[in-house]
């Protein structure tokens, strides 16, 4: 019953199968087809499973995809009755040749090893051979960063023989321009990617000679809308609110000067932000515009209220001084306080002049208001000034400073401006 | 039968097994040993061709190149007999048979040689003999950088490389075209830096233990762009110096703003330095952003203590005033406006505030206020005092503090050159 199995076991019958069916031992596969002959032409064809990531800081890219070249060795050649190809694992790669297909410029790569090696190969009877491959690689591509995050990448991903030269090995697309499959849908986060397309050039080097060299190309175009919802509106908003302190009355100063301050650190802040995430140029971004002019906008809106402050403070000191000439020697303080505050109901020994309550005299009050002086102040009043209802008092009432209420227009009006050349030039 | 007779005649490889181990002869020699052992020492020639600079960490003090690397050297073990004169290449595998020169990178922190599809390496035997191997590398060296003009600073590194086994006695190392042995990409770059130069050199390095080596060096300069650090930390920096000046502008009875004022942009100066210190090493030394940052946070500083100083000499000036003429109530009724510009609250209605530093005018007040109230009980408001006159008035009116009409000219002139010698010290 042993030996009955025994020969019923095809493979064991004849040791070494594969070997003995390829005749591996009786050549030598360090040496590649037609050695000393014309140069063996090698098909490249690919299929691309995904794009991984796209990396600004390492201007790198990282890509999966399926490799498959495509040969002729005659010493492969065995003979079929039904013309059917063989198919081998990775193990039956050490020992024939296959072509030493490098990518230039790639940064780290790896064949995928699990469960066991992602390697095929497929030789048919004439000898033609299929091999093919999993490769994840990393490879550099060089990033313009100029209008960044309204920009787009071209990178590209270069295949070449690391050893023979174009007069030993022909690498070529399979089918031309149809070579490069994608995966239905391949997919980044971030970007939009067209089409991928593929070239071929030759590469010289100064101390080996001309080499074949097959391009995998493509264009990858960010979504802005991250951005927008992460730099771009906030910043926006930060404006906008700094050009509510042109409402505030002037004269609460602690307010304005605070809403100018947070505004300006929040600007710090977001910008700090932006740059973290990303190499460091040495030339400007798109981003980096938006983001400085409108710092430059909301510092103008601090600078613009400590100007408002500064005059407001120079005409107090004016109309005191203005005062100081009418007033007579021993000093009438209720029409001191009249004109201070426009309203001699109120008399403060601290006159804010300037800070005063925004109400004129009604004029029927002002008949009382000197009887009761009279009555009841022993001083010469009687040259207390009704001039007050001259340009002087009005120009004290007046709580809107000039330069207030040509922002409200002109801080807005730029700022529109801006965003519509800004939009139009990028986008 | 016959037909596979005759293909085995075609097979021109065939006819001798292992066709190249028997056209090296490699089984007719050791190559354990190398070549002209125990003689002369032999001279292996090396050329480099730098794919690219992948990264410069300051935080690891290393750099990450990519580079071909060439050997050229010749023993005679390998000569075969060529009419045509031809070159034979081969891949990786005939390395493990035959001798080759064992080259390390000193200082080197991590390397490898791609291995992607297979391992790049080339050798490509001459007829006489002369061997040409080549690699592809990604090493990752130590460069000690030296900080303290950062960034305006400029790091030279080197790469070196030496043979492991072979002292000068047995192995000389020497660059095949002297200076031009080093050969960059077409376009290498990085983004922060500029790179200057790349020479070769080479010397003498000794081991006490095991003698003299020659050593190759690959050096190369590298200028920081400054750009991104304008953007990033002086620009900024100079903008929340500048704005503490505004400070000086803000009237001076505003002490909530011009606090605020002066603490926020403190707070922003210190977040620009936190910011600027997390991607650097931890050096023991100062560095020129370091000095700029510190001085400007210097400046900011000083800006809070200025108005510390002159709220504190306004109050002693206005206690100064109140001595002088005698002791008056403290508490006086404000309206609602004026409360607002003194402490930054909105007030509904008048309020009654301790306004105690704000000298009262004179038990004349007093005096004139009861007897105002006899007559006017329907105003309330004439109850406050109505003094102010004279040049007590005038002294508490005068807004600028003689500090802040010098600091408005001082600061900045003192930061402008401050800036002068800095950027003419370090540019």
């Amino acid at each position: 019953s042993h030996i009955f199995k025994k020969n019923q076991d095809l493979t064991k019958a004849r040791k070494g199968k594969t070997e003995q069916l390829l005749k591996i031992d009786e050549h030598d596969f360090s040496m590649r087809p037609a050695f000393g002959g014309p140069a063996i032409p090698v098909g490249v064809d690919g299929q691309v499973e995904s794009l991984d990531s796209i990396s600004e800081v390492d201007m790198d890219f990282t890509m999966t995809l399926f490799l498959r070249q495509y040969w002729k060795d005659e010493r492969l050649s065995f003979s079929s009755t039904n013309n059917k190809s063989m198919t081998f694992d990775s193990r039956l790669v050490k020992k024939i040749w296959v072509p030493d297909v490098f990518f230039v410029h790639s940064k780290r790569s790896f064949i995928h090893g699990t469960t066991t090696d992602n390697i095929m190969l497929r030789v048919f009877p004439d000898g033609h051979v299929l091999y093919s491959m999993r490769v994840t690689v990393t490879a550099m591509c060089n990033m313009d960063f100029s209008r960044f995050p309204l920009d787009s990448q071209t990178c590209s991903l270069e295949l070449e023989s690391y050893a023979y030269t174009d007069e030993d090995l022909m690498l070529y697309w399979k089918n031309g321009n149809e070579s490069l499959k994608t995966d239905e849908k391949i997919y980044l986060s971030q970007f939009l990617i067209q089409k991928l397309h593929t070239t071929s050039r030759l590469a010289f080097y100064s101390s080996t000679g001309w080499y074949n060299r097959l391009y995998i190309n493509f264009t990858l175009r960010r979504h802005i809308f991250f951005f927008l919802l992460q730099t771009y509106f906030p910043a926006t908003l930060m404006v906008m609110l700094s050009w509510v302190s042109f409402w505030i009355d002037r004269r609460a100063v602690p307010a304005r000067v605070s809403l100018g301050i947070t505004t300006v650190l929040t600007m710090s802040t977001i910008i700090t932000g932006v740059n973290a995430s990303m190499p460091r140029v040495s030339y400007i971004k798109a981003v980096d515009i938006y983001l400085w002019v409108s710092f430059v906008f909301v510092f103008l809106s601090v600078l613009e209220y400590a100007a408002v402050n500064y005059l407001t403070t120079l005409q107090e000191q004016k109309e005191r001084k203005l005062q100081k000439r009418f007033s007579c020697s021993c000093g009438i303080p209720h029409s001191k306080t009249m004109m201070l505050d426009g309203n001699h109901s109120e008399s403060d020994a601290n006159s804010l002049a300037g800070y005063t309550r925004n109400q004129m005299v009604p004029e029927e009050e002002k008949p009382e208001k000197v009887v009761v002086h009279v009555a009841m102040s022993n001083e010469s009043n009687s040259s207390r000034k009704r001039g007050l209802k001259g340009h002087v008092g009005l120009r004290i009432i007046q709580n809107t400073h000039a330069i207030d209420k040509y922002s409200r227009l002109i801080f807005p009006g730029t700022y529109i401006v801006f965003n519509l050349i800004y939009w139009s030039v990028f986008s | 039968s016959k037909r596979e007779i005759k293909m085995r005649k075609l097979d021109s490889t065939k006819v001798r097994p292992l066709k190249s181990e028997q056209l090296l002869h490699i089984e007719d020699h050791d190559f354990a040993l190398r070549p002209g052992f125990g003689g002369s020492p032999i001279p292996v020639g090396i050329d480099v061709q730098v794919e690219s600079i992948d990264s410069i960490s300051e935080v690891d003090m290393d750099f990450t190149m990519t580079l071909y690397l060439r050997h050229y050297w010749k023993d005679e073990r390998l000569s075969f007999r060529s009419n045509k004169n031809k070159s034979m290449t081969f891949d990786g595998r005939l390395i493990k048979k035959i001798w080759v020169p064992d080259v390390f990178f000193v200082h080197s922190k991590r390397s490898f040689i791609h291995d992607t599809t297979v391992e790049n390496i080339m050798l490509r035997v001459y007829p006489d003999g002369n061997v040409l191997f080549s690699l592809r590398i990604t090493v990752s060296a130590m460069c000690f950088m030296d900080f303290s003009r950062f960034p305006l600073d400029t790091q030279n590194c080197s790469l070196e490389l030496e043979s492991y086994a072979y002292n000068e006695d047995d192995l000389m190392l020497y660059w095949k075209h002297g200076n031009k042995s080093l050969s960059t990409d077409e376009h290498i770059s990085l983004s922060q830096f500029f790179i200057e130069e790349f020479s070769a050199s080479s010397g003498l390095a000794f081991y006490s233990s095991t003698g003299w080596y020659n050593r190759l060096f690959i050096n190369f300069a590298l200028r920081r762009h400054i750009f991104f650090f304008v953007l990033q930390s002086y620009f900024p920096a100079m903008l929340m110096v500048m704005l503490s000046w505004v400070s000086f502008w803000i009237d001076r009875r505003a002490v909530p703003a011009r606090v605020s004022l002066g603490i926020t942009t403190v707070l922003t100066m210190s977040t620009i330095m936190t910011g600027v210190s997390a991607s650097m090493p931890q050096v023991s030394y100062i560095k020129a952003v370091d000095v700029y940052l510190w001085i400007s946070f210097l400046f900011v500083f000083l800006s809070v203590i200025e108005y510390a100083a002159v709220n504190y000499l306004t109050t002693i000036e206005e206690r100064k005033q109140l001595k002088k003429r005698g002791k008056a109530s403290g508490m006086y009724s404000m309206d609602a406006v004026q409360a607002m510009a003194f402490d930054g609250c909105f007030h509904d209605t008048d309020v009654d505030m301790d306004m105690t530093p704000f000298p009262d005018p004179c038990e004349e007040n007093e005096t004139r206020a009861s007897q105002t109230n006899i007559s006017n009980v329907d105003t309330p408001r004439l109850r406050r005092k109505r003094s102010l006159k004279g040049n007590v008035g005038r002294i508490i009116l005068q807004n600028n503090h003689v500090i802040d009409t010098y600091s408005r000219i001082i600061f900045p002139s003192v930061y402008i050159v401050f800036n002068f010698f800095y950027w003419g010290l370090y540019m």
